[in-house]
């Protein structure tokens, strides 16, 4: 499975939104349904899942699936 | 005849169940972890059907089926989950009661039932006639089993199920395996990576502001006695009632236009009304404490994200201190935020145990046993407790949630949404200390710094104090 879909199907546990309708302008809250918690403790998913470390001021900046994908591009 | 066996697996409580549990030990009686509920509508019940399909829920519920072991000799005990629960649902007629009113009082009185002994149900249903043509249940259960988001998600599946055998309506979807995402959450929990992050968050916060400062609804004197009590000038936290744990509730209810301006609020600058709330508090708090600065609540969380934590029931409410250092020049906006971002962080963190945060501080700073931070609790519902139905249409409901009677907490305030498009501000304080005048002084004030704020969210933190 491609890290893109493995990211997407983790989005998908937290939104009512289906993977293939998926697109990377979607924003997190708006477009997708995250609360506050939905999407911290989403952050914290991709943490473990990816084995990666986000730096927790900067991730409250990021708003579209498009950002957090390139964010984990960029830390892996 | 056949018997049938199988295996039975024990698990550990989870951090949420534990918070609960170490609360019973504490204070020697279940009734602190007591939830009890009564949903009913305006129309008439086929109850044969309504059997059915409370013994089909705790078959698709299996949290409703948790039972504890013997706590051993530290009082830790375990948990699994009974195959069956093949008891029968009593139906209780109080349809000759003068009124809905005086049916919730003796709901209330049952609020306060404990479940006594090991191995035993923790979850009970009555069947209700009841006054004023209107037809339901009441479920008393125990709170590690499950939480009122869990509550609101269950009752809805039920009246789901009735609907669907009455009038063939969509059958509900299956609900997700309790012990699926238990399993899930002890492993989270177990994950050492994960375990190692949390706890150097909450050590960090230690670390950076030091011994957090008690700050009491009813002002200063509070810890000034507590100091005196213990021999110690320097004392920051103060005592815990461990004995008169009776608790009083006082609503106060939001009107629909005033709850708008909020909301409002909230949407326009992206800020949360959990936020908002906490704002409202610790500005009250800061007030009455000659501007102390330093202000810690304990906020409640509903640790429900994913579709498979939001359907398995369980108890997943958890609650952890929001502390924050803001000074009286702080504009009320960005106070909004300073505490918006403090939560965010929170959330990230949210798998830790918060008993290991209050162990930490006892480690470093030797506090008494019995005595604690926080004066105020909070929990925000963004749930209503009415049922989503499409065949129950206009039908009018009686939906109601009953205090157990018996707070840990000095003051827990929970704040929910009412039908009118109003909120419900309601306190819970334990009668040792606390009259209903301090409450009446509490919400006043709230909504006086909250209105202030939002009216003039420039306005510094110290303008507002002194205006309201």
């Amino acid at each position: 499975m491609s890290q893109e879909m493995e990211f997407k199907n983790i989005v998908a546990q937290y939104s009512k939104v289906k993977t293939e309708e998926m697109t990377g302008e979607m924003r997190f809250r708006e477009d997708l349904g995250f609360t506050s918690l939905d999407f911290m403790s989403f952050l914290g998913e991709l943490e473990d899942t990816f084995d990666i470390e986000l730096d927790e001021n900067e991730v409250t900046k990021i708003t579209t699936l498009e950002e957090a994908l390139k964010l984990l591009e960029e830390l892996q | 005849m056949e018997v049938i066996y199988y295996m039975r697996n024990y698990y550990p409580l989870t951090a949420a169940q534990k918070m609960h549990h170490n609360w019973i030990l504490d204070y020697g009686t279940q009734q602190v972890s007591g939830v009890s509920v009564v949903a009913s509508v305006q129309a008439e019940l086929d109850f044969g059907l309504l059997k059915k399909c409370i013994q089909m829920e705790t078959e698709r519920s299996s949290c409703t089926r948790v039972r504890f072991t013997k706590p051993d000799k530290e009082g830790n005990v375990k948990q699994y989950i009974e195959k069956q629960d093949p008891r029968d649902i009593e139906l209780k007629d109080l349809s000759g009661m003068e009124s809905l009113a005086k049916a919730d009082e003796l709901m209330q009185q049952w609020a306060y039932e404990t479940f006594d002994g090991n191995n035993i149900p923790m979850c009970e249903f009555t069947m209700l006639k009841l006054p004023e043509g209107y037809n339901g249940f009441f479920l008393h259960m125990d709170h590690r089993l499950i939480d009122s988001c869990g509550l609101v998600v269950m009752i809805e599946d039920l009246f789901q199920l009735y609907t669907h055998y009455r009038y063939g309506t969509a059958c509900p979807q299956e609900l997700v395996d309790f012990e699926t995402v238990l399993k899930k959450d002890l492993a989270k929990a177990g994950n050492e990576k994960r375990f190692a992050k949390d706890k150097k968050f909450w050590d960090d916060q230690l670390d950076a502001l030091g011994e957090p400062l008690y700050s009491d609804i009813q002002g200063p004197s509070v810890l000034e006695e507590a100091r005196k009590r213990h021999g110690n000038p320097k004392l920051r936290a103060s005592d815990i009632e461990m004995n008169e744990l009776f608790v009083a509730v006082k609503d106060y209810h939001l009107e629909p236009y005033a709850t708008q301006n909020l909301m409002d609020f909230c949407m326009n600058h992206q800020l949360s009304m959990t936020n908002l709330l906490l704002l409202g508090i610790r500005t009250y708090l800061s007030k009455v404490n000659n501007g102390q600065e330093d202000i810690t609540i304990q906020n409640f969380i509903s640790r429900r994200s994913t579709h498979d934590e939001w359907t398995s029931g369980g108890s997943r409410t958890i609650m952890f201190p929001c502390r924050t250092v803001i000074s009286p020049e702080t504009d009320f906006l960005s106070a909004a935020y300073e505490i918006q971002n403090m939560q965010n962080r929170i959330y990230m963190h949210s798998n830790y145990d918060p008993a290991l945060i209050v162990d930490e501080m006892r480690k470093r700073y030797h506090t008494p046993e019995h005595t604690s931070y926080e004066s105020c609790y909070l929990t925000y519902q963004p749930m209503p407790v009415k049922v989503e139905n499409e065949m129950l249409g206009t039908i009018r409901q009686h939906a109601k949630w009953f205090a157990n009677g018996a707070a840990t907490k000095k003051m827990y305030l929970t704040v929910s949404h009412t039908e009118d498009g109003g909120m419900n501000f309601s306190y819970h304080y334990q009668t040792a200390h606390l009259e209903e005048h301090d409450m009446e002084l509490l919400y006043y004030y709230m909504m006086r710094i909250l209105f202030k704020g939002i009216a003039e969210p420039d306005m510094s933190i110290g303008e507002i104090m002194e205006q309201v």
